[in-house]
C-alpha cells in the first residue's frame, strides 16, 4: 500500500478480506460484474454496497474525479440518504483532501474537524460521526475516493478498517478503470472496423500486380486509409495507362477524394488517349464537386511497351524521376497547378522515349522519409533504386521501402511509388549488364557474310536476309518489316559506329529459330555508348533516331551483347513469326509483342 | 533508281520516286525535293513505285515537308505504295503528311 496509514499493531491479525489476495478476489468479482453489464455506474453501486457491508458502516459514498481532474462527483451512495451527483472541488472537504493529498484519512469526530463539509448533513438530516476515506488509484493515476461513515458498532475506525478500505478502494479503482477502458475499446473497435472496411475498399481500387507488365506500384498508407493512389491498366492495343496522385491532407476526407479521383481516372483513362486532356476533365470535375481547400496532385500518362514511348502530363505533382541507361537519374520539370484549384487550368503533354530506361513517379511521403534531421529527397530515392537495379521491378520497389524501414527511417506520410521499367518491356534494347548468353542451342546457323560498311552494300544484303526469312517461314509482310529493321541496324553501324566512313567491316550471321529468326551484327568500331542511341520523340517532325524506333517496333528483341575484349559491338536481333506466337501459345513476352508490335493489325 | 521522274502539272511539281530508297540514295531524293521546292510551288511526291524505303528516305521526305511549310508551300504524298505506307505508319507520320490516292485526288482536294 502506497498510502500513509498507521501500522497495524503487533497483535493485529488481518482478516482474509483485508489481505491483498482478498482484494484481488474482490476486484475479480467486480470485473466479472463489469464484464456482464459493461456499465460503470451499476458496478460502482455494487462495489460500494459490498464495501459498507464488509466494513459494517451506516453509509458510504464513492466519488470519481472528472476529466479535468478538478472536481470529484459522487457516482454512488449507500445508506439512509442519497448524495449521488454531489460535486466536491479537489482539495476541499474530507474527500477532496484525501484525493489531493493521496492518503487514507481517519476522522474520529466529524463535527470537530475543520475540513468536514457540514452542508451535506444539514441538507439531508444525516448525522455524520466518524469518517474513513480512501483514495482510489490505478498505478500512479488518482481516479477518485471512497468514504464510509459511522461504524454501526459506534466504534471509531481503526487501522484494520483502514487497510480493508484501501485494499477494496484499489480493487474498485482497477475495476472501474478497466470498465472505462472496455468502453473505449468498444468504441475504438467500432471505428477500427469501419476504417478497415474503408482501407479494404481503397486497396481494391489499386491495380492487381501483373508480373507480365513492365509497370508496378506500391501504396502504403501512414494511417489506415490513404490519401495517395496509383493505378495502371492495359488498353486493348497493349498501351498501358497509368496515374499516381496525392490528395491534400490525410484521413477520411482525403481518402474519399482519393477514391473519387482514382475511379474517375480508371473510367476516363479507358477512352481518353491524351493525358493532358484527361487531367483537364478530372480538374473540372474535382473543381465542381469538391469541398474548398482540397486538391489533388497527379501525374497521368500512357506508355507503349512495344516502342518505349511514354506520354505524360503533370498536375502539380512532384516531378517524376527518369533514368536512361548509362546516365544519371534526372527529374522531369514540374508542371501546371494541382487538380481542384483553377477550373480553366491548361495541362501539357510531354513525350519521351524511355529507351530501355526507368520512369518513377512517387508521392512526397517517399522523399520526406526522415532519419533524424535528414530527409531522403530525390537523390536518396535515386540511390536506393540504383542499389537494386538488377532486381525485377516489383522487388526493386519493395526493396526501397524495406531498406528505409530497416535503416531506421521514419515515414511521415502515405507512401506511394509507381515505376515503369522499359528494360523489362520485352524488347531489351539496351541492357546494362547482360551476361554473354550461351549460343542459343535451338538456333540453326544459316549463313554469314562480311561486307564493308558502305551504304551500297545494303541492297546486296537485303536479298540474302529475305531468302533466309522465307526459309524461316515468315510471311511477306513480316519479311518486309524484318528487312527494314535489319537495314536500320546496319545503317546505324555505318553512320554512328563507323562515323559514316568506309574503313570498317560488318559481319552478319543469320540463324533460324524454331519460331523465328536471329540476326547477329558484329562491327569493329569503337564501343557504342548505348545511352546515346535515342529514338526520336515521335511527335517531333525531325529526322534522326527514327531507325532505332523502327528496330524497336519491329523486332521482338534487340540487344547489345558485351564482347569480352577488343573493339567492336555485337547486336543481336530476334524476330519471331507472328503465327508462331499464336500456334504454341508462346511465352508471355512473345505473345504480348505479337499483339502490340505489328501496328498494321490494329490500324 | 530513286527519283524516276519530275514534271510540272497545273502549277504543281510532281516528283516520282521508285525502287529501293535507303542510305545509299536517300541523298538523291533529298536533293531532288529541295531543288524542286526552290521554285516555290506545291509539291506532290508520288510513291507508287517505291518497293523499299527506310528511315533515311523518310528523313528526306520530312526535311522536304519542313522546308515546304516554312515557305508556305504544300508537300503531299500521292499513290503511296503499301510498303511505303507501312513505314510511314510505323513512324507515325501517316497523319503528318497529307496523303492522296493519286494526283487527281490531290488536285480535287486542293484545287
Amino acid at each position: 500500500m502506497a498510502t500513509a496509514q498507521s501500522d497495524p499493531g503487533p497483535g493485529d491479525i488481518r482478516p482474509p478480506t483485508g489481505t491483498d489476495a482478498g482484494g484481488l478476489d474482490f476486484a475479480a468479482s467486480l470485473a466479472r460484474s463489469f464484464a456482464a453489464s459493461l456499465n460503470v455506474d451499476a458496478t460502482v453501486g455494487q462495489a460500494l454496497a459490498s464495501i459498507i457491508h464488509l466494513l459494517e458502516t451506516e453509509a458510504g459514498s464513492l466519488f470519481l474525479l472528472d476529466d479535468k481532474g478538478e472536481t470529484l462527483v459522487c457516482r454512488a451512495s449507500a445508506g439512509p440518504v442519497k448524495i449521488d451527483g454531489l460535486a466536491v472541488p479537489m482539495g476541499q472537504g474530507i474527500v477532496g483532501l484525501t484525493v489531493a493529498e493521496d492518503r487514507l484519512t481517519f476522522v474520529e469526530n466529524a463535527y470537530e474537524d475543520k475540513n468536514f463539509f457540514r452542508a451535506a448533513d444539514e441538507r439531508t438530516g444525516f448525522v455524520t460521526r466518524s469518517i474513513l476515506c480512501a483514495p482510489m488509484r490505478v498505478g500512479e493515476k488518482l481516479i477518485g475516493a471512497v468514504q464510509v461513515l459511522n461504524k454501526i458498532s459506534g466504534q471509531p475506525f481503526d487501522s484494520r478498517d483502514g487497510n480493508m478500505l484501501q485494499v477494496m478502494a484499489n480493487a474498485a479503482a482497477l475495476a472501474i478503470s478497466n470498465a472505462r477502458l472496455a468502453d473505449q475499446l468498444v468504441e475504438q473497435e467500432r471505428i477500427r472496423r469501419e476504417l478497415e472496411l474503408a482501407a479494404e475498399i481503397q486497396r481494391n481500387l489499386l491495380p492487381v500486380p501483373d508480373d507480365d507488365l513492365p509497370i508496378c506500384g506500391i501504396n502504403r498508407p501512414i494511417r489506415e486509409v490513404s490519401g495517395d493512389f496509383y493505378d495502371y491498366f492495359e488498353l486493348p492495343d497493349g498501351t498501358i495507362a497509368f496515374a499516381l496522385g496525392d490528395v491534400s491532407g490525410k484521413g477520411m476526407n482525403a481518402a474519399l477524394l482519393m477514391a473519387k479521383t482514382a475511379s474517375l481516372f480508371r473510367c476516363l483513362g479507358k477512352t481518353i488517349r491524351d493525358p493532358a486532356r484527361l487531367l483537364s476533365i478530372l480538374n473540372r470535375e474535382i473543381c465542381e464537386t469538391t469541398s474548398r481547400g482540397m486538391f489533388v496532385t497527379m501525374v497521368a500518362g500512357l506508355y507503349e511497351p512495344s516502342t518505349g514511348t511514354l506520354r505524360y502530363a503533370n498536375a502539380g505533382h512532384l516531378p517524376p524521376l527518369i533514368k536512361f541507361p548509362d546516365r544519371l537519374y534526372e527529374t522531369l520539370a514540374p508542371e501546371a497547378p494541382p487538380l481542384g484549384i483553377l477550373r480553366e487550368t491548361q495541362f501539357v503533354d510531354h513525350e519521351i522515349n524511355l529507351n530501355g530506361g526507368l520512369f518513377v513517379a512517387f508521392s512526397d511521403g517517399i522523399t520526406e522519409f526522415r532519419h533524424g534531421e535528414e530527409e531522403l529527397g530525390t537523390d536518396g530515392l535515386s540511390l536506393l533504386l540504383e542499389y537494386a537495379h538488377d532486381r525485377p521491378l516489383a522487388q526493386r520497389l519493395a526493396s526501397v521501402l524495406s531498406d528505409l524501414d530497416q535503416g531506421g527511417w521514419q515515414a511521415r506520410d502515405d507512401l506511394t511509388i509507381l515505376a515503369i521499367d522499359d528494360r523489362s518491356a520485352g524488347r531489351a534494347w539496351q541492357r546494362e549488364h547482360v551476361e554473354q548468353p550461351p549460343a542459343p542451342t535451338e538456333a540453326e546457323f544459316l549463313f554469314g557474310i562480311t561486307f564493308p560498311a558502305e551504304p551500297s552494300r545494303l541492297k546486296l544484303m537485303r536479298p540474302a536476309i529475305r531468302a533466309a526469312a522465307r526459309a524461316c517461314q515468315f510471311e511477306d509482310e513480316e519479311i518486309q518489316d524484318l528487312l527494314l529493321a535489319a537495314g536500320e541496324a546496319v545503317e546505324n553501324i555505318m553512320v554512328h559506329a563507323y562515323g559514316g566512313g568506309t574503313k570498317g567491316e560488318i559481319t552478319l550471321a543469320v540463324h533460324r529459330l524454331p519460331d523465328g529468326i536471329l540476326l547477329r551484327l558484329r562491327d569493329f568500331a569503337p564501343r557504342v555508348d548505348t545511352g546515346k542511341i535515342e529514338p526520336r520523340p515521335l511527335e517531333e517532325v525531325r529526322p534522326g533516331g527514327l531507325g532505332t524506333h523502327f528496330i524497336r517496333a519491329i523486332m521482338d528483341d534487340a540487344t547489345f551483347i558485351p564482347l569480352p575484349d577488343g573493339e567492336g559491338n555485337l547486336l543481336e536481333l530476334v524476330k519471331r513469326r507472328r503465327s508462331a506466337g499464336v500456334a504454341n501459345g508462346g511465352e508471355a513476352g512473345t505473345e504480348r509483342f505479337g499483339e502490340t508490335g505489328d501496328s498494321k493489325d490494329r490500324d | 533508281m530513286s527519283v524516276s521522274n519530275i514534271k510540272e502539272v497545273q502549277g504543281r511539281i510532281v516528283v516520282s520516286l521508285a525502287g529501293e530508297i535507303d542510305l545509299e540514295n536517300a541523298g538523291e531524293v533529298r536533293k531532288a525535293l529541295l531543288a524542286a521546292l526552290k521554285q516555290k510551288k506545291d509539291l506532290l511526291v508520288d510513291l507508287a513505285d517505291v518497293d523499299y524505303i527506310d528511315s533515311s528516305g523518310i528523313a528526306s521526305l520530312v526535311e522536304g515537308l519542313q522546308v515546304a511549310r516554312k515557305q508556305k508551300n504544300e508537300l503531299s504524298l500521292v499513290a503511296v505504295s503499301p510498303r511505303a505506307l507501312r513505314v510511314l505508319e510505323l513512324a507515325r507520320l501517316d497523319k503528318v503528311f497529307s496523303i492522296y490516292p493519286d494526283v487527281t485526288a490531290a488536285f480535287a482536294a486542293r484545287p
